[in-house]
Parts: C-alpha cells; sequence; structure tokens
C-alpha cells in the first residue's frame, strides 16, 4: 500500500467536501476490492472518504411497488432482510452467495455497482429488475448506468445513495461460480413484472447486458423448456483461462433455463 | 489401554494455541532495531539483464541496502547445491547442475526469479524502493513447457547445456519388458500428465535474520519444514561453518513440501544482517508465494501396459518427461526419476517393469518434492491405465484389479522396480473397500442422479506408495527434577500434530502423564541432527527415536528400580509404568525411578545424578510401504460439465495406528490435495510470454470445505511393519496418491456412454463438458 489521507465523514455534504478538497480522492465504500487493490500497490489515491459512517446511505424500505436499499447496505444486511425476502426474494438470495462471509459482511451494494466489476453479480440483478439508480446528483436506470467494463455512468466526485427496486411478479438468478475466486463465470437473472421479462447476463461480457432472444422467449411461454432450441452466439463475449466464449455462452442458456425454473418455483 | 496409551484419539494439544491465536509464526516474532527486506523479482520469464540503476533508490528514505546480482557475485558466494538422491545420468556421468545464485546474475530464468534485495526501515519503504530501481533487460525467448523444452530448436536456458535436459533415467529391466510386451495379446497405451499443482501453505514464506559480531554467529527463524538440512545449504552458501548458524523454525503454516527447500532469500537475509549489524524481516506475499514457492507433479508421460488374453498384468513400461523449471532445486532431479520409480504399477503382481525419465529445464519456477513427490504421480499413472485397459478389453475394472493384486501370500517381496513389500493385504482391502461402498445400492443411485439430469460414476483405486526422506532421526529425552520431561526429536511437524503424537508415544511407554512431556523440534540447537518434515517420515522416523530413546530410558530405569528394590535387573519386569520383582513381587513406579534418579543415595554407585537423560539417532535400513484403497462416486452434470465428488471411501494399511484422529486427519488433507489436483488447481504459464497466469487466488483454484465429499475412513492394522520399532508405514502422503485416480476414473466412469476415454488433470468443468460435447464443439 501506498501512503494516503484517510478521513471518514458524516454526511454527503462533508463527503463531498473533502473530495472536492483533495487531489485524487477515492470514496471507500466496504472496500473488498478497493482494499486489495491498494494493498497490491494497484491504486494509489492521494486521500480515502469512508462513507460508511452517513446516515443517508444506509436503511432498506419497501412498499407494495418498491424495494429501496441504501449505497452502504452490506450483502449480508440484503440477504437476512425481511423486507427483501418477502418482496424481492431472487435479490436476498443473490446477495446471500456473492464471495464468502466476510466478503458479505463488509461488502456493499453501492460499492459493488460503482465498481461495476463483470462478473459482480448485483448489476444482472439491477437490470433485470429494471432497478433505477439515485444519486447525489440524480437518477439514472440501470441500463444506462453500467457503461462499460467497470465503467459506469458516475461523474466525478458523484455518490451512489440508493437502489429502487420495482417489484416484480416472480424472478430468478443462477449462476457459475469461477472455481478460484467464486465470481460469476456467468450469471443469469430473470425477472417477469406484468407479463414483461427481463433477462440479464453478467461475467460473460465486459459489462451486464440482456438478452433478447431469451427475454422473447420467455414472454411467449415462461418456462425453461421454452428455451429449447436457443442459442446464444458466442461472439464478443468474454474468454479467459476458466472459460471461453463459446462454453460460456452455453452456459448463458443452461442458466437462463435454470433460473426461469427457479422464477416459476417462486 | 490407558488415556493416551497408542492407538488411542488423543485430541492435539497443540490447537488450543492455534486456534486461539497464540500460534508463534515468523510475522508474530520482532525484534529490536529490525528492519525490513523486499525482493525484486524478474517480470520477465527468460531476459538477459544488461544494467540495474538502483541510484534513486539508494537516496530513498529508510533505506538501508541494495543487493544485485553483481554484488552478489562479487562477495563470491557459493551458488545453492542440489541435494538430490539421484546426482547422475543413465552413462554414469554427473547430472548438469547449473549455478543457483541467490539472486539472477546478468540473466533471469524464470517469472519471479529474484534480481535485487531491499532492505528498509519499513516494508512500504522498501517496496517503494525496489518500485525505483531501473533494471534494463533485453528479452529472451523462453520456453515453459518440458516437451517443447526438448524439442530440436527450442530455447536454451543454458548456454553449457544442450538440449535444456538435466539428467535421463532408467530403472527395471528393460529386456524382459520389451519381451512381455512382444508377447502380450493386448497392449494399452495412454499419453497423460500429471499437472503441476503449488503447495499454497497458509503461512507464506518468511524469515528473520540476526548477526552477534561478538561470537561472528547467525541466528535465523525461518519458515522452513527443515532446519538442519537447510542450515548446511545457507552454510554452504555462504561459506561459513553450519556451527555458526543457528537456524530455528517456529511454529510453521502448512508445508506440503515447499517448505523443504534451500531458498535464495534467508541467505541473503543473512548477509543483509550481518552487513548492517540489524535483524533483518522478509515475509512473502501471496503472489510471491505463486511465483517463488517451489511447484510440484508436472510429468508428461507414456504409459503402457501388457496383459494376456485373460487379463492378466504381464509388464508395464512408462516414460516421463518431467518439468524442472529453470534450476536443480533442493532435491528437483529426484522425483520426475527415483522418486516416481520406485512405487511403479502399485499393489499389483506384474513381473516386468520398466521406467525410464528425462529430465527437463525450463523458464519457469523450479520444481521440488510437493506431498508424495512421484508416487502420486506413479500411482495415477498405474490406475488410469488399468482403466483404459478394463475399457478397451471389455472388463469390469473392479474384476480386472482383484484379478491382478498381489496376493498376501506372495509377501515378502522385492518388485521389479526394487521395493521391498514386507507386510500388507491388498485383496482385503479392497474387498472391504468395495464393502463400504454400498455397491447393492449404486444403480438405483444412478437411476435417481438420472432423473436429476446427472451421470454417476464410480471408481476404485488400490494404491501402495512408500515413505522417504532423510535415513536418521535424532530424540532426546531430559528429566528435570521437578517432574517435567523435555523431549526433543529432529522431525518436524508442520501443523501435523507432533506436538501430541510423540509425547503421546513417550508417554505410553514409560508409563507417565503426557502432559507433563514438554516437546521442542525445529532448532538446531536442540537435537544434533533431525530430517525435518517430508516423505510420511514424521512417526515412522521421528517416532522410532522417540521409540528407541523410550526403550534406552526403560533399560537404565531398570537398573536403578533393581538397586532401590534390592535386586538385579533380569529380575525387573516392566509394565504399565512400573517396574516389579518378579521374585518378590515388590514393585515401583518409574515415576519414583525418575524422582531418585537425582539422588547420588538412591543410585548405583555407576550411575550419576542425571543419569536418565537419552540421547538417540534412530536409522532405517528399508523404507515402508503403506497402502490402502481409495474409492469414489461422483455426479457430473452433462449441461455445464461441473462434478460434485459425492461419496468417498478409503481403507488404509499404515501399520500400527498411533492416534487415529491424527491419522485421519492426514487422510483426508491428503484426499482434499488430491481432489485439487485432480479437478481444479493448476499452474498455467502462458507458453508465449512465460508469464504465469495463475499468480494469485483469484485464477488458481483451491478445494473448499465444500468441495469436500463425506470421507467414510478406515484403518487395516493388521499387517505391522517390522521395519521400525513401532510397526508404523506412514500416513501423510497417501491420501494424494489415491484421491486423483478414484476421482478422475469416476468422472471417466460416469462419462463412458459418451465415449469419452481420458480428460487431462485437472477436469475442469469447460474441459469435461467439451469431452462430453465431443465432435458436436468447434475445436
Amino acid at each position: 500500500m501506498y501512503e494516503f489521507q484517510y478521513h471518514r465523514p458524516n454526511s454527503l455534504e462533508d463527503a463531498a467536501k473533502l473530495f472536492d478538497a483533495a487531489g485524487d480522492p477515492q470514496y471507500l465504500a466496504g472496500g473488498q476490492t478497493l482494499i486489495p487493490v491498494m494493498k497490491q500497490r494497484l491504486a494509489m489515491p492521494s486521500d480515502l472518504i469512508d462513507i460508511g459512517r452517513i446516515g443517508d446511505l444506509h436503511g432498506i424500505t419497501a412498499d407494495k411497488n418498491a424495494l429501496t436499499i441504501g449505497a452502504m447496505t452490506t450483502h449480508a444486511q440484503v440477504a437476512s432482510c425481511d423486507k427483501v425476502r418477502e418482496s424481492i426474494p431472487a435479490l436476498a438470495s443473490l446477495a446471500n452467495h456473492i464471495g464468502d462471509p466476510a466478503v458479505r459482511n463488509r461488502g456493499t451494494l453501492g460499492g459493488s455497482i460503482a465498481n461495476n466489476d463483470p462478473a459482480a453479480d448485483y448489476p444482472a440483478a439491477l437490470v433485470a429488475l429494471g432497478a433505477s439508480v439515485q444519486t447525489t446528483s440524480r437518477e439514472i436506470a440501470a441500463e444506462a448506468f453500467f457503461t462499460g467494463l467497470f465503467e459506469t455512468a458516475l461523474e466525478e466526485g458523484e455518490m451512489i445513495v440508493k437502489v429502487t427496486f420495482p417489484v416484480t411478479d416472480c424472478a430468478g438468478y443462477e449462476k457459475f461460480p469461477n472455481p478460484a475466486s467464486r465470481y460469476a463465470t456467468v450469471g443469469v437473472f430473470v425477472a417477469r413484472t406484468k407479463e414483461r421479462v427481463r433477462v440479464a447476463v453478467t461475467g460473460a461480457g465486459l459489462s451486464v447486458f440482456r438478452a433478447g432472444d431469451i427475454e422473447a422467449a420467455l414472454e411467449t411461454d415462461f418456462s425453461p423448456d421454452a428455451l429449447d432450441g436457443i442459442s446464444i452466439s458466442a461472439d464478443g463475449l468474454n474468454s479467459d483461462l476458466h472459460a471461453s466464449a463459446e462454453y460460456r455462452a452455453n452456459l448463458i442458456i443452461v442458466l437462463a433455463r435454470r433460473a426461469a425454473a427457479k422464477a416459476n418455483a417462486a | 489401554m490407558e488415556k493416551y496409551g497408542i492407538g488411542q484419539p488423543v485430541r492435539r494439544k497443540e490447537d488450543v494455541r492455534f486456534l486461539t491465536g497464540k500460534g508463534v509464526y515468523i510475522d508474530d516474532i520482532s525484534r529490536p532495531n529490525l528492519v525490513h527486506a523486499v525482493i525484486l523479482r524478474s517480470p520477465h520469464a527468460h531476459a538477459k539483464i544488461l544494467k540495474i540503476d538502483s541510484s534513486e533508490a539508494q537516496t530513498m528514505p529508510g533505506v538501508l541496502a541494495i543487493v544485485t546480482g553483481q554484488d552478489w557475485e562479487r562477495e563470491d558466494f557459493a551458488p545453492i547445491p542440489t541435494r538430490s538422491a539421484v546426482k547422475t545420468k543413465i552413462s554414469g556421468a554427473p547430472l548438469n547442475q547449473p549455478p543457483r545464485h541467490c539472486l539472477a546474475i546478468e540473466r533471469a530464468r524464470y517469472v519471479g526469479e529474484p534480481v535485487a534485495l531491499i532492505v528498509a526501515e519499513s516494508s512500504a519503504q522498501a517496496q517503494d524502493a525496489a518500485e525505483s530501481i531501473e533494471v534494463d533487460y533485453e528479452e529472451l525467448e523462453p520456453v515453459t513447457d518440458q516437451v517443447k523444452a526438448l524439442e530440436p530448436g527450442a530455447p536454451q536456458i543454458w548456454d553449457d547445456i544442450e538440449g535444456n535436459i538435466c539428467l535421463d533415467f532408467e530403472l527395471g529391466d528393460k529386456q524382459a519388458t520389451d519381451k512381455a510386451f512382444a508377447a502380450a495379446d493386448h497392449v494399452v497405451s495412454l499419453e497423460l500428465r500429471n499437472n503441476r499443482v503449488t503447495a499454497v501453505p497458509i503461512e507464506t514464506r518468511g524469515a528473520i535474520a540476526e548477526y552477534d559480531a561478538a561470537s561472528d554467529s547467525y541466528l535465523l527463524h525461518n519458515a522452513t519444514q527443515n532446519v538442519h538440512a537447510n542450515r548446511a545449504t545457507f552454510a554452504d552458501v555462504l561459506k561459513i561453518s553450519p556451527d555458526k548458524l543457528h537456524h530455528v523454525a517456529p511454529d510453521v503454516g502448512g508445508g506440503f513440501g515447499a517448505k523443504n527447500s534451500g531458498y535464495p532469500e534467508p541467505p541473503l537475509l543473512l548477509y543483509a544482517a550481518k552487513k548492517l549489524g540489524r535483524p533483518v524481516k522478509w515475509i512473502a506475499d501471496r503472489n510471491e508465494s505463486f511465483q517463488g514457492d517451489t511447484h510440484g507433479r508436472d510429468q508428461a508421460s507414456k504409459v503402457e501396459l501388457a496383459l494376456d488374453s485373460e487379463g492378466k498384468f504381464l509388464a508395464l513400461r512408462t516414460s516421463t518427461i518431467g518439468n524442472l523449471g529453470a534450476y536443480c532445486f533442493t532435491m528437483g532431479p529426484f522425483t520426475p526419476t527415483a522418486g516416481s520409480a520406485r512405487t511403479q504399477g502399485g499393489p499389483y503382481d506384474i513381473p516386468a517393469m520398466f521406467y525410464s525419465a528425462i529430465a527437463a529445464f525450463t523458464n519457469t519456477m523450479p520444481l521440488d518434492p510437493y506431498r508424495g513427490a512421484g508416487r502420486p504421480e506413479a500411482s495415477f499413472q498405474i490406475e488410469r491405465v488399468v482403466e483404459l485397459a478394463a475399457r478397451e478389453l471389455g472388463i469390469d475394472p473392479v474384476e480386472l484389479r482383484a484379478r491382478n493384486l498381489m496376493r498376501a501370500d506372495t509377501l515378502p517381496r522385492k518388485t521389479p522396480m526394487g521395493l521391498d513389500v514386507d507386510t500388507g493385504d491388498f485383496p482385503q482391502l479392497f474387498e472391504r473397500t468395495l464393502k463400504m461402498s454400498d455397491r447393492e445400492g449404486y444403480a438405483k443411485r444412478v437411476q435417481e442422479s438420472r432423473a436429476r439430469g446427472l451421470r454417476r460414476g464410480f471408481a476404485i483405486a488400490p494404491y501402495l506408495e512408500c515413505s522417504g526422506g532423510m535415513p536418521k532421526e535424532f530424540a532426546g529425552v531430559t528429566f528435570a527434577s521437578d517432574g517435567t520431561i523435555t523431549l526433543s526429536v529432529g522431525s518436524q511437524s508442520t501443523g501435523m500434530g507432533h506436538e501430541t503424537s510423540l509425547p503421546q508415544i513417550l508417554g505410553a511407554r514409560l508409563g507417565v502423564d503426557m502432559d507433563k512431556i514438554a516437546y521442542v523440534q525445529g532448532d538446531t540447537d536442540a537435537t544434533p541432527l533431525g530430517g525435518g518434515h517430508g516423505g510420511s517420515r514424521g512417526l515412522e522416523m521421528g517416532g522410532s527415536a522417540v521409540m528407541t530413546a523410550a526403550n534406552d530410558i526403560i533399560a537404565k530405569a531398570r537398573h536403578i528400580a533393581a538397586h532401590m528394590l534390592n535386586s538385579t535387573p533380569d529380575d525387573i519386569s516392566f509394565a504399565n509404568g512400573a517396574f516389579t520383582d518378579v521374585k518378590t513381587d515388590q514393585n515401583i513406579a518409574m515415576e519414583d525411578v525418575i524422582a531418585a534418579s537425582f539422588e547420588q543415595g538412591r543410585l548405583p554407585s555407576d550411575m550419576e545424578p542425571g543419569c536418565l537423560d537419552t540421547g538417540v539417532t534412530y536409522e532405517r535400513e528399508l523404507i515402508t510401504c503403506p497402502n490402502g484403497c481409495h474409492a469414489a462416486e461422483v455426479e457430473v452434470d452433462p449441461e455445464t460439465g461441473s462434478i460434485n465428488v459425492e461419496r468417498y471411501w478409503v481403507v488404509d494399511d499404515f501399520g500400527t495406528i498411533i492416534n487415529p484422529l491424527l491419522a485421519e486427519g492426514q487422510v483426508m488433507g491428503g484426499i482434499a490435495q488430491g481432489l485439487g489436483q485432480a479437478l481444479m488447481e493448476n499452474i498455467v504459464y502462458d507458453e508465449e510470454s512465460g508469464q504465469l497466469v495463475t499468480g494469485s487466488l483469484m485464477d488458481y483454484a483451491l478445494p473448499r470445505a465444500d468441495s469436500m465429499p463425506n470421507m467414510q475412513l478406515a484403518f487395516f492394522e493388521d499387517a505391522p511393519t517390522a521395519k521400525n520399532p513401532l510397526g508404523v508405514k506412514g500416513a501423510g502422503e497417501a491420501g494424494c496418491c489415491g484421491a486423483p485416480p478414484a476421482i478422475v476414473n469416476a468422472v471417466l466412469d460416469a462419462l463412458k456412454g459418451d465415449g469419452v476415454t481420458h480428460i487431462e488433470m485437472p477436469l475442469t468443468p469447460e474441459k469435461v463438458w467439451r469431452a462430453i460435447a465431443g465432435g458436436k464443439l468447434s475445436p
């Protein structure tokens, strides 16, 4: 690690002031990616602004139409929250399978989506569920939020405050974990809301994307069998030590079928 | 049987310390005035070092010393010697041993090779300085694969070693083997690889070096498995007498072979400690651990089995190309040669065998023994070719194995590879394993799996391996007048539980409470010699030394007891911690004899106070042969290629079991590492650039608790060996011998309907999926 200044503001205003005053600042949420990267000296912020004590970023609220989760809510809190488990159980289940217990007790929803790791789980949930991201300056639809490999629509200094998920009829998430890191080699989130079906894929591309052919097939018939005979092109999919593009293309269909089965059972 | 007797499941004494964070590992140790070292490592697999400019780094805050290869060469230190037991080629000429200096001199030959040592007041300052050292490299073409390294035109790693060959090797009767093959009804042939893995001990390597000018001597605390052998190695490098180096291993968090070796960092630290007059500490991070810990396995082999028309094995022929990495490491040349040759053929009755090998240099981290060091490779080779033979001949693989196991009434015997197999009952172990594995219920389980869309497979894998490591071991016992007993042994636990099992042996034999026995290990001042850890020798060697010491103590105590009972030693029997005069029935407890041994007035005139203190060296004549039988049932998901090892059974013959809890722990740990090698662990170098692709735990997959099956374990104790006074055969590496073939063959059994006959380890989901999809996919 290189030397840096550590700050822990109590309000969004103070955080913004610290950010503006610093040379090369970074907000610190749960630190489950940033801290290891800093330890390997691959990142060297001049100032680390710990946003963990800012009250506005915490809390989970639910009504019959939507579920809203504060940016600093940990994966463990999402996984164990009754409101989440009742309104969107697939989201609670997803959070419960991120990383390991240490990661889940420190890692946060806001930190995960701000980082937009191509193999993270949350981006698939946000896109499939049609969530919107409330920041310190605006509201961004999930699909517009995730713009590329580790890229988001966030401007310099802009911070995620909370994420609102419309309540769905049913949803299911299935991932195939990387055997080493246990990130998603591929993860598929299937959600149905008022007869519309949205299917989002993580792990397979540079960033999360929607699978149109699968959505169309499931809108016609919301059952795993509806995906028989559908294939996904491997063109442009990720290829690495653990999985080729062709294998990932296969996993997308297999996991979509299993996610649809889970959604049907939900 | 008393509470702590031999054979009792005594819980580990050291666990309270470990589990409550009170273990003392290298990084828990500090010293006044301590400074910190980092190692600058080569980012290239193969490159000339044209120039190192450390002028800016020298001036940075806190920087105390920077040492480059040129500096090291000027000091005229010796290269690190190999201690391989195999030292010659087939021709009798010595093996090619290139000089392995502690720092690369003029040329770097693998990614991670040490290029410079930087010492500063803090580790962060040393890292800052390391980053500002400018090294001018001229990249050369690398070769990382041992088969390609032998091809004509391959990059030459050493200018004076033609063809990248370290040595060739052969064992067995070539003529008889070739003759048997020529006459055989069936010949089954298989090319396979034992994949490259690394130990990933939970504690990375690290050391603290100190120098005392007054006595001109060194103290080294080091996360090592072997203080004595490495003391000799480091003393050789620094050209000092070994008695000037006190080498201590505190608690060590896992070794598995990777902490056995003579590494370059400790001599560098010792040198810096003397130069600076301050203690110097270095702790590897996990990335350094992947780059700079020795790797294991990595053998490319062709295995051929000759059978008659009834499926009787006639001959086995194996040829291997072993990857050594860029240098001969401490034991590197041994593993793919004699290490893999000795147990060829496993527990089968094979009249003729021939093993040949070439060990090749490549631009990779050098290889050294990893849990098993050749025996897991041999076990995998025979079991895979037997499974394939069963498939090709249309014989049930269980039946084919049963037909060919060595029968108990043919023991003792010497195998064609020269291994002395003294005791055991392979067919009985095989039958017991089959019985445990509920073959009757198998068909139903296959149906249940199928209903869930899964393929189920079963395989059984008998194994025969052998112990190894240094053939001598020391045990010392000292008695204090307050009743405490200190046991010092030269074998070493890196987590296996010697602090429990060795006092258990001494306590049981002497009939004293083992809680009164303090245990000392890993210290060159505590024992005059020691073989450390390796080759499943902990009980075989350390335990036998303890038993020998206990017997010597009893012999001396018998004289004292006779004196105290006004009898003669010949009339004194010893049992259950008490000496009894067989004529008068008067008796006296060992503890009372020990108490008396401190008072001259209670001793015979020819004995002196402190006379019970004992130090013995036990020397083995013949290595032992642990053996057993594994069986696995797996489920394969054909849609994703993922594998679940669902059920697992083992019957092991480790001879006498001293502590079943500890023995079971060894088996389970060995199965975990065997499962890792079979299904997920793999060190990968990029063939073009020579870069280490699996350089962190993000890419190097290790088995976790949820990867492991429920394991049903049993021990066969009816055939203890007479090769040592305990009757033990060794337990530490057996799991690694049985698990890869059991698991891989079970997967291939599950896929037999798909026409799949072989998949290289590790059996990753994509490889399995591709094998099932077969011709339906593009390559």
